[in-house]
């Protein structure tokens, strides 16, 4: 199932998962059966039996503090005698080849891993049905060729009834799946089979034509980072790293959770020093800082005081930010009320609204659908074509690979170079999930 | 935040013990802080404390050197109390009087301070959070309350991190400057907990939808299977608790000091 942000797919998965109207109130007409049983009465004790529903943050819908407990959570809800918990805890932990984390604390996993204790503490339940809500959104591109990998294998092995939520469709291609297309609230399209061809032929396919123009690398470097290192505790999380950014270059910075982009962002922006190293940065640097997600910057009470949150802006300037946000009518409003998207625009438009010299982006495009991604972008292209540097931390491959000049991968190792030779080095080192290739269907 | 402070070197002493034992122990060195008369029970409270720091693996100087704040803190309150308290028999002068009950009232303050945090950050640092959970869950209580502990261990680090994040976007648009007056203060604490309280709000959706999809609260009653056993060690904790009890109460009838 895809579609763009709020065209239904979350509300049909909880209606499905028989959480509506049971624990969530709403009006609903026509019927969800389930083994020929209607789920849809508010009497439902419990939501359905036999379904399993995985949500997209990983994090945030683990509720105890060891894995072992997570996936016998379950189970011991039902009341299974001790045996029968203990034995489905094993078999569900071992059928996702996690055995391994079982005596693990869930607060010390990766995205990667969390997300496939959430699968396990599901099929620890034996549904017949699966749900999985844009499971791989939050994830690093290896975390989210795990969980691929693994619906890949439990949709062949088992047989179970998969329904799931995504914008990346050429990784699951080899599922053999059903498409539905949903706009709006409703069924846009429906396919019994998809191809890779179809993928174009639909607007799926995830592959990007912006316009890279050649950055002139002469004179001083706007940008500078000298031997950097830096830990958080005793693991180094950046060793010795150097790097020379011209105006208008967008680097893009790729690599798994927990690699040090986000610090990167942070040490360029001055929010934190260096242990050995330094960072220089523009003469006068005017900052812009998007952060991962809109609320942790969003302080005020309407949209139009933010915009004066740091410089008192009003009039006609104002309005021109509005119109060019795609904000303007919601002056007023409350900016934790506006939609995802509508949060994004706002942060991004008060962002550039001083003229950055250096825009440091953290994950702008998770949880945008197309159009917002494409508002994004138009927004990174006139601040290069105004001169200033980008660092862009994203997940999304194919648009990194598209807009970005040069490429920094975060991992075991640090690789800086051009885009398309880094692509290569990590094509040749094993590391596909972090190329194009296989989100764009080139990889099987 | 709790992750990290399980983070222990070694199994041993009191991070053998169950979470029961040890929640016994810390409640008896309250007691004895708070009930006993004088120096003499807190003091060897501190040392017992030290003493089961250093059998569960904190070296005395790692000691010495997380607890930097709170040791200076202690003699800050030492100090107040010799400074304040003129009543007494003056022992030295250092440009006022220095008098012994001064000085007792400075040391029965500043243990008593020193126990009462050394003790819950030795408790927090030797116990496991899942292990305390469970034990919680095990006394009988109805598992719907037990699982609102859970449910608070696992937001801490959440809650800390979205705060740290906050405060890091404050400072990108320049909106954390120092609280000067009450307007300032108001804003300061709009622009922190707004944000911060969405995400909450965000999160609990979330894990109330993977919680009820997971049978939570479909009957009065739930499996335990994984329960906490008491071996020897457990009970000579509990006997320690008690030990330290009797000495408190001997101490306030006997007025020791």
């Amino acid at each position: 199932m895809t579609g763009a942000s709020g065209s239904g797919k979350t509300t049909l998965f909880r209606v499905l998962g028989g959480f509506v109207p049971s624990m969530i109130r709403a009006k609903v007409e026509g019927e969800v059966l389930i083994d020929g049983i209607s789920i849809l009465t508010k009497d439902s004790p419990r939501p359905a039996a036999g379904v399993g529903l995985v949500q997209q943050d990983p994090d945030a819908q683990i509720c105890t503090l060891s894995v072992w407990e997570e996936v016998a959570f379950g189970p011991e809800n039902l009341c299974l005698p001790p045996e029968e918990v203990t034995a489905r805890v094993a078999e569900s932990l071992a059928s996702l080849g996690i055995a391994h984390l079982a005596g693990r604390e869930t607060t010390r996993l990766s995205g990667g891993e969390k997300q496939r204790v959430a699968i396990a503490s599901i099929l620890a339940l034996r549904p017949r049905v699966i749900l999985l809500d844009e499971p791989t959104a939050n994830l690093d591109p290896g975390g989210a060729k795990q969980v691929f990998d693994l619906l890949r294998s439990l949709g062949e092995r088992d047989g179970r009834t998969l329904v799931l939520a995504e914008h990346r469709l050429a990784p699951l291609l080899p599922l053999h799946p059903r498409l539905l297309l949903l706009e709006e609230g409703k069924v846009l399209l429906r396919r019994p089979s998809v191809a890779y061809s179809d993928l174009d032929s639909l607007g799926l396919r995830a592959r990007w034509e912006i316009p890279r123009p050649v950055v002139v690398r002469s004179g001083p470097p706007a940008l500078v980072l000298e031997g950097v290192s830096f830990a958080y505790g005793e693991a180094p999380l950046l060793d010795r790293l150097t790097l020379r950014l011209w105006p208008g270059e967008v680097l893009g910075v790729i690599g798994p959770n927990g690699s040090g982009k986000t610090t990167l962002l942070r040490l360029a922006a001055g929010l934190e020093r260096p242990q050995a190293g330094r960072v220089l940065r523009p003469k006068s640097p005017v900052l812009g800082f998007v952060f991962q997600h809109p609320h942790q910057q969003i302080f005020e009470r309407t949209v139009r005081r933010e915009f004066s949150v740091e410089d008192e802006i009003a009039g006609a300037r104002l309005a021109d930010l509005l119109r060019r946000a795609r904000l303007d009518g919601l002056e007023e409003a409350p900016p934790l009320s506006l939609s995802l998207g509508e949060q994004r625009r706002l942060t991004v438009a008060t962002a550039l609204s001083r003229g950055p010299n250096l825009l440091l982006l953290d994950e702008p495009f998770i949880g945008q659908d197309r159009e917002n991604v494409v508002w994004i972008l138009s927004q990174i292209l006139a601040a290069r074509e105004r001169g200033a540097v980008t660092l862009l931390v994203s997940h999304d491959i194919p648009l990194v690979a598209s807009l970005c000049d040069r490429l920094l991968y975060l991992g075991e190792e640090a690789v800086e170079g051009e885009t398309a030779e880094v692509f290569d080095h990590l094509e040749s080192t094993r590391r596909e999930a972090f190329t194009p290739g296989y989100w764009e269907g080139g990889l099987r | 935040m709790i992750a990290s402070l399980v983070a222990g070197r070694t199994r041993g002493g009191l991070r053998r013990a169950t979470p029961l034992a040890n929640l016994l122990l810390l409640l008896a060195l309250l007691a004895a802080v708070l009930a006993s008369p004088g120096i003499f029970v807190k003091l060897g409270a501190l040392l017992l404390v030290l003493g089961l720091a250093a059998l569960s693996g904190e070296a005395p100087r790692t000691v010495l050197r997380r607890g930097r704040f709170v040791f200076g803190f202690s003699l800050f309150l030492l100090l107040i109390q010799v400074l304040s308290v003129r009543e007494g028999g003056v022992l030295f002068s250092i440009g006022v009087p220095v008098t012994d009950r001064g000085l007792l009232a400075g040391a029965e303050m500043a243990l008593r301070f020193l126990v009462i945090v050394l003790s819950s950050l030795l408790f927090i640092t030797v116990t496991d959070p899942d292990r305390l959970a469970r034990a919680i869950l095990a006394l009988g209580i109805p598992y719907r309350y037990g699982f609102t502990f859970v449910l608070a261990l696992r937001f801490v680090p959440f809650f800390r991190e979205e705060y740290r994040t906050v405060r890091e976007a404050q400072r990108v648009r320049g909106v954390d400057r120092p609280i000067r007056n009450l307007k300032s203060l108001r804003r300061s604490i709009r622009y922190t907990v707004l944000p911060v309280l969405v995400a909450g709000l965000a999160r609990v959706d979330t894990v109330a939808v993977s919680m009820k999809g997971r049978g939570f609260d479909l009957h009065a009653k739930r499996t335990i299977t994984r329960r906490e056993r008491w071996h020897p060690i457990d009970l000579a904790v509990v006997g320690l608790s008690l030990l330290l009890v009797a000495v408190t109460v001997l101490a306030r009838e006997r007025g020791w000091q």
